[in-house]
């Protein structure tokens, strides 16, 4: 029973981190109606950029984690500008394929620059775990948790009581009328993928402050993580995008616990895809009709 | 010609299989991660036929490219009702539980006094049909183009009919194909299972080709760049997906004056060639243009009632 239940926390904890890359994928999704593959490799730019700062100049965990998210930022905009903004609206299958191509080039900048395969990450928080009763707390996994709801909210409140956010649901429900209203959609698309990279830059901080390295395959598994937890959610939902988080971190705890590493990530996948043959809508999301996915814009 | 040029040749060619199996699905508008995993029953499914149950090769692409058809249809009749992302995802995650299921797969066998046959997460070593019966490199490489040309020419024929009117029919739109009274779902299935199919004759000849192979070759890049060749070579005519591995692999892996900058080039020229066409370089009206200036195939291309038109 102990087991149980501290299998159980350990998998919020690690699921808010897939939670926070699935609140900047959902914003990104919800936007657009594109798949950017280039997310998880973006967040690895920041990183990178992060852990030279760290490796070379020795930069304290503040200064890492601003570069971390400020160069998740950049590198999104680079992806928007480059695979995102010129494209026809029909062309979404071309959008996603173009990340993908610039995923590759991010990848390879990146080992150009650092050429090892793992990096060091600067830890978040080192101290012993909190003890609640027998289970064990990492104080920073509870930074990741607290981070990860705080930042859900936050999204909410920018989508729901901000100008800009009433902006860009425009833009979600009706791109060519929010541009007949005045509503600038290309400067307002750019932001909201700048915004969605850094989001995803904090959640890879925390991750691998976590984790305490870096390599070059962690924009794959931030790019997949995700996904993987956005549609369990529900598309476009943002407090989906943290339940789904959690909910694929809590299945591969505990498949993790009872059936070893291996079935880890099949149990996950297993989930993933009863959700979208039983349930493609998600924890949270509306059901898909042909209209909402529309495959000339995916 | 020397072994490395054998060797690259040999990969564009077993490659293209894939990428063509990506294509014929795009062709119905949907977009596929998971065609690796039928490659990847088709590597196993020849693999095991020929090295533990002493088939000989044809039988045993024959069924490289049943099974794969096979599980094509099985997970397609679920998952088909899905559109866009949802429908890319459900095969990204149906590939990647066939690659982990691969890992805790095992099936031994003792032949000739060792044991061989898919081990785990460890591969399935001793794939030697071709080694054990004086097939040379060469005349493997003329197995796969053989095979090519023989898929390529099914293509044809397929996009030639009506079959592959109905095809790009339901690609333009499904809703449109329907009240015009195709059964969209019946050649949706269709098309899964013929693109299984060719994705299981392509794992077959790799596992012959490279006598090994290991779950972890099958993983979501090899299905992600078999849906990109489609693209950037052109989803105009089955030429297209094959360009797309050509540029890959017979330009970029294998000049290795780019090395360590390969994708760095190679990223930023796909990313810039989708920017001036989305549909790759032979799309549509590339190809119709060609067909024109090229009388011979005029006659064949009239017959084309297709719509040609850039998506807007």
């Amino acid at each position: 029973m102990i087991d149980f239940v501290q299998t159980t926390i350990d998998g919020v904890m690690v699921g808010a981190s897939y939670g926070l890359l699935a609140l900047g994928f959902t914003l990104i999704f919800g936007v657009m109606r594109r798949l950017n593959l280039s997310y998880g490799p973006s967040i690895m730019v920041g990183a990178y950029l992060g852990t030279l700062l760290y490796v070379q100049h020795g930069a304290s965990p503040v200064a890492v984690a601003a570069m971390t998210v400020a160069g998740a930022a950049l590198a999104g905009i680079y992806v928007e500008r480059l695979c995102f903004a010129p494209m026809a609206v029909g062309a979404g299958v071309a959008s996603m394929v173009s990340s993908f191509a610039i995923w590759m080039q991010l990848e390879q900048a990146a080992v150009l620059v650092l050429p090892r395969h793992t990096y060091p990450f600067p830890p978040l928080a080192t101290g012993a775990p909190l003890m609640l009763g027998p289970f064990q707390l990492r104080i920073d996994h509870l930074i990741m948790l607290i981070s990860a709801l705080g930042m859900s909210l936050c999204v909410q409140l920018m989508l729901y009581r901000s100008r800009f956010g009433l902006a860009l649901r425009a833009i979600i429900g009706n791109p060519v009328a929010a541009h007949l209203v005045g509503i600038d959609v290309r400067s307002a698309i750019l932001t909201a993928f700048a915004v969605a990279s850094a989001i995803g830059g904090f959640a890879g901080y925390l991750v691998l402050a976590a984790d305490q390295q870096v390599t070059p395959m962690f924009g794959m598994w931030a790019t997949f993580k995700g996904l993987v937890a956005m549609m369990i959610g529900g598309l476009g939902s943002t407090p989906g995008a943290i339940l789904g988080g959690i909910v694929l971190g809590v299945v591969e705890a505990h498949g993790q616990w009872y059936f070893g590493p291996q079935v880890r990530e099949l149990v996950a996948y297993l989930l993933l895809f009863g959700f979208l043959v039983f349930r493609p809508g998600g924890i949270l999301g509306e059901p898909p009709t042909r209209s909402v996915i529309d495959r000339r814009s995916m | 010609m020397d072994d490395y040029v054998i060797g690259v040749l040999s990969n564009i060619g077993v490659i293209s299989f894939i990428a063509l199996s990506a294509y014929l699905l795009l062709l119905t508008g949907e977009i596929s991660f998971g065609q690796q995993a039928f490659f990847a029953i088709g590597a196993y499914a020849a693999g095991i036929a020929t090295a533990l149950w002493g088939w000989p090769l044809a039988a045993g692409l024959a069924w490289g490219a049943a099974t794969g058809a096979a599980a094509a249809i099985l997970v397609g009749v679920p998952t088909l009702r899905l559109h866009g992302l949802y429908f890319a995802i459900a095969t990204l995650a149906f590939a990647e539980m066939v690659r982990l299921l691969f890992e805790l797969f095992s099936y031994q066998v003792v032949v000739d006094g060792e044991f061989i046959g898919p081990n785990g997460a460890d591969g399935f070593r001793g794939i030697r049909y071709i080694f054990e019966n004086d097939i040379g490199p060469l005349r493997f490489l003329l197995v796969i183009y053989g095979l090519l040309a023989a898929t390529l020419a099914a293509f044809m024929l397929i996009e030639r009919s009506r079959l592959g009117i109905i095809f790009r029919m339901i690609g333009e739109d499904e809703v449109l194909a329907e009240t015009n009274g195709i059964a969209v779902a019946r050649h949706k299935v269709l098309a899964a299972g013929l693109a299984g199919a060719v994705a299981g004759i392509g794992g077959g000849l790799y596992a012959h080709l490279t006598t090994y192979v290991e779950p972890r070759i099958f993983d979501v890049m090899l299905g992600v760049h078999s849906l990109a060749y489609g693209l950037i070579g052109g989803l105009g005519t089955a030429f297209g997906p094959l360009l797309g591995v050509l540029i890959d692999i017979g330009l970029l892996e294998s000049i290795r004056m780019f090395a360590g900058y390969r994708m760095i080039i190679f990223g930023g020229l796909v990313a810039l060639l989708l920017i001036v066409r989305p549909r790759g370089l032979l799309d549509e009206i590339a190809v119709h243009r060609i067909r024109k200036a090229w009388p011979r195939i005029l006659a064949a291309g009239e017959r084309q009632t297709l719509h040609l038109r850039r998506p807007q």
